[in-house]
């Protein structure tokens, strides 16, 4: 297990240099020039531009650019954004309403999912079941954009109920919409994912041989159909906190959440390659550190899994 | 200001975007109705994008940073609501005989929000401070007819060096010598980059740029990056703007999307923009207050002497002129703009001093299809256009500009009957790298013009005289005409500002025929408020009237 672990962080090193080479390259191969477009449209003030590119290391190749980031980045030194701040502080700002608003969606997520899921299992064909279904594909096939601005202007706009936007210091009210509309997709597909692994597992033999020895059957559901419909939709859930993270983007612009989809929005639009890249890369250990944990916990689901 | 902006900005919501525009100029007096006792302590809340710089006036050059700073700093003069300059520092700006060295006097009593007084040097160390390359400031070309400007630039200069045209004779007196006569010199100063600064200022310019003293109808409370920036009602204020309310909390929006909403359900009080979702509607939201009126900004689209059909010989004078005929203005504004927008009678705008109505030639900017197929058969003998031509439009996609250009290579291609067709790029910064480059070789690209301080020079020498062209400005057409290059100097050395605005009109019957830019609607300043704000309304560049704000 030790040795699994030491080897899965280790893999972790390249996957971290490989990303963020590959961002710098895209942020540096998009077209325009980020000095020239601070002007706006007002002439150039080409000895100043200069000096401002020398600052950034704009002048530089895309290599040597690359190599300094990666050196400053090894002593935690980010730089500044082109607003003069440091990036380390722009992101330290960023993530904390981000992990909260992701923290809040899964949660969401991931009781409703299953807890529907279950629900539409165990009562295949019945009405509930189709009422579930009927949601959830509903669900799964109107984008976010969707359904982020028909639930603002019913609940924040007409009726009053929820803050229409998250505002500057959101608390768990504030973000309560964002959250859910964020996880409502995740959702529908935890929905599906539940229920046809249940209606799966429960015409299995081990169900059967269990119920045959006599178990009750809420211990049958719980310890045994459960269990094992569970694998999947906690994969799912792994790989769905990173896609959180980043995919708030859209949820962010709606309800003018200030964290890191927007910040990664306006930096790339910027050109601020240091600022894409930190950010990138951050989302990235995420990713990895989440789909490690979700490795370790089939362990725990699923006691024939062993890592060495 | 730059080009351009305004749309981007409020349509598009693509906030990077609001680099663009850069404010300037001051508060006006407004004539607010705000009662007497409720609400002069009360706080308002306005929609305002996250500054993109720090907050020193010489390094902001968009809406962002341009609105907070302008209503921090106090100028030598600021401007009333119709654009009309008033003595604010100042006591008197006289010129000599030829507008080449002007002398400033400034009032007694002036003092930093940090209880140092304000005094010549307030102004001559700042300005100098901002030319200096070494200080890297986007806005140090403003500051380049001042004498001595040219060796701020040099590579090695001392930190401390002073633009050599700036003289102070005592405290509260000093000279400014300019490279080259300026009438209009009096009115620049409102800008936000000319205002003073405390001496402290030069200590620390870091944290100057995070919590800046200041010197105007409000100071700096705190700013919280991406959330909100705070100002509060400066009791010492010695100037001339009226302040209704207890302080402006500038929130930090990337979406005016979502701003909209916020004013709808009264979260928010003044979102000083109105996005495309809600063009069609706003002014019928009965769960906000709109504005809807004329503004400073004009849009057009740049036809450049370098593109091939439309040199400056006759032929491309007669193409020029053909196409902004075949351009059906009115339904386009009434169709596509939903009426934001105002029929289009110049190159300037009509929230500005100097604006006329009926100059003569400006019938080229209306639609008159019969006259713009003869001018184009005409311009077709000297050298036939062909199928294989078309006649594209650049502009950039990430504004919402695509509705309008389709609509305008419509109406061309219907009474020209020829190919016309919008030319998108994704994003302005590509848009103007090309610009820059003078990549559109064969096809006219979008501008538009927001001014810097309330003058037609402000468009006009800015975007169509030979010394702002080939990349020394922003005549990116590379538009010359020796004819009009004399009347921007003649206008330059004019006594007085009507006499000034006199010869700027003259100078606008010249661009009537050469068109190196075809104008196509003046954009309106428009915006919403919440119900139980008082005073909302909008100065001659586009912002909410802040100071008048009060509910």
């Amino acid at each position: 297990m030790g040795k699994y672990l030491l080897r899965r962080i280790l893999q972790m090193i390249p996957v971290v240099l490989g990303t963020t080479l590959l961002i710098y390259a895209l942020v540096f191969a998009l077209p325009g020039d980020p000095v020239a477009a601070m002007f706006g449209d007002k002439p150039v003030n080409q000895a100043v531009a200069a000096q401002i590119r020398s600052e950034y290391n704009l002048d530089k190749p895309f290599i040597v650019q690359y190599v300094l980031f990666l050196k400053n980045a090894l002593t935690l030194n980010f730089g500044n954004t082109f607003a003069g701040q440091p990036v380390v502080s722009v992101i330290g700002r960023a993530f904390p309403v981000t992990v909260k608003l992701a923290l809040m969606a899964f949660v969401f997520e991931g009781v409703f999912g299953v807890i529907f899921g279950i629900i539409g299992g165990l009562t295949k064909g019945k009405w509930s079941d189709n009422v579930i279904l009927v949601l959830s594909l509903l669900l799964i096939s109107v984008p976010t954009f969707v359904t982020g601005f028909i639930l603002q202007y019913l609940f924040g706009v007409k009726w009053h109920v929820l803050p229409a936007t998250a505002g500057a210091n959101p608390g768990f009210m504030d973000l309560l919409m964002p959250a859910v509309v964020l996880g409502s997709v995740s959702m529908a597909s935890i929905i599906r994912l539940t229920r046809t692994e249940i209606t799966s597992n429960i015409s299995e033999d081990y169900v059967r041989t269990a119920r045959a020895k006599g178990m009750s059957n809420r211990q049958v559901i719980l310890r045994h159909v459960l269990r094992n419909s569970l694998i999947p939709v906690v994969t799912y859930l792994g790989a769905d906190i990173g896609g959180l993270m980043g995919g708030a983007m859209i949820t962010e612009r709606i309800f003018n959440i200030q964290g890191v989809g927007n910040t990664l929005f306006q930096a790339i639009l910027r050109g601020e390659g240091t600022l894409v890249v930190s950010i990138v890369t951050i989302l990235v250990m995420i990713f990895v550190i989440c789909s490690l944990v979700v490795d370790m916990l089939y362990a725990v689901l699923d006691p024939r899994i062993r890592y060495a | 200001m730059k080009k351009q902006s305004v749309l981007t900005i409020a349509a598009a919501g693509v906030c990077s975007m609001s680099l663009l525009l850069s404010a300037c100029g001051g508060s006006g007096d407004s004539a607010g109705s705000a009662d007497a006792k409720g609400g002069s302590d009360t706080m308002v809340s306005v929609f305002n994008p996250e500054p993109a710089n720090p907050l020193i006036p010489s390094m902001t050059n968009e809406v962002g940073g341009g609105n907070p700073i302008d209503i921090l700093f106090s100028k030598l003069v600021r401007f009333d609501s119709k654009g009309k300059p008033r003595n604010e520092i100042a006591k008197e700006i006289k010129a000599n005989a030829d507008n080449t060295q002007y002398t400033v006097t400034i009032k007694d009593g002036w003092k930093f929000s940090d209880g140092t007084p304000v005094t010549s040097q307030s102004f001559t160390k700042a300005w100098s401070w901002a030319s200096n390359v070494n200080n890297k400031q986007l806005g140090s070309g403003f500051f380049s007819n001042i004498k001595g400007y040219g060796d701020l630039q040099k590579e090695g200069v001392a930190g401390d060096a002073q633009l050599a045209g700036l003289k102070v004779v005592d405290d509260k007196t000093f000279t400014v010598d300019l490279s080259e006569p300026s009438s209009t010199f009096p009115i620049q100063v409102g800008y936000t980059a000319f205002a003073p600064l405390p001496e402290s200022f030069y200590k620390d310019t870091k944290a100057f740029g995070q919590k800046p003293v200041t010197v105007g109808p409000y100071k700096f409370k705190s700013w919280e990056h991406n959330k909100a920036l705070t100002l509060v009602k400066d009791t010492n204020y010695k100037g001339g703007v009226v302040v209704k309310n207890g302080g402006v909390e500038f929130r930090a929006y990337t979406d005016p999307t979502a701003a909209y909403r916020d004013v709808q359900s009264g979260h928010l009080d003044v979102l000083d923009t109105v996005p495309t979702s809600a063009r069609k509607t706003f002014q019928s939201d009965s769960s906000v207050q709109a504005i809807n009126e004329p503004g400073s900004v004009i849009q057009m689209f740049t036809i450049p002497t370098y593109m091939k059909h439309f040199g400056e010989d006759q032929e491309g004078k007669l193409r020029r002129r053909a196409i902004s005929m075949a351009i059906d203005r009115d339904l386009i504004i009434k169709k596509v703009l939903s009426g934001t927008g105002v029929e289009v009678h110049d190159f300037t705008s009509p929230a500005i001093p100097g604006y006329a109505k009926n100059l003569p030639g400006s019938d080229v900017l209306k639609y008159n299809p019969k006259k713009a197929k003869e001018l184009w058969a005409e311009a077709d003998k000297i050298s036939p256009w062909t199928q294989a031509d078309t006649f594209k439009m650049a502009y950039n996609a990430d504004g919402s500009h695509k509705e309008t250009y389709d609509a305008v290579a419509n109406s061309i291609k219907n009474t020209l009957n020829i190919n016309a067709a919008g030319n998108p790029l994704p994003t302005f910064n590509e848009f103007r790298s090309n610009v820059q480059g003078r990549k559109f070789t064969d096809s006219a690209f979008r501008s538009g013009w927001q001014p810097d301080y309330p003058s037609p020079e402000s468009y006009l020498k800015s975007n169509f005289d030979s010394s702002a062209a080939d990349g020394n400005g922003s005549n990116d057409g590379d538009y010359k005409n020796p004819e009009f290059d004399q009347l921007m100097v003649k206008a330059a050395s004019a006594k007085s500002l009507d006499e000034a605005n006199k010869i700027y009109q003259q100078s606008e019957e010249i661009l009537f025929k050469d068109l190196p830019a075809v104008p196509l609607y003046y954009m309106n300043s428009n915006g919403v408020a919440g119900k139980d704000v008082k005073g909302f309304s909008f100065t001659w560049k586009n912002t909410p009237d802040y100071a008048s704000l009060s509910k």
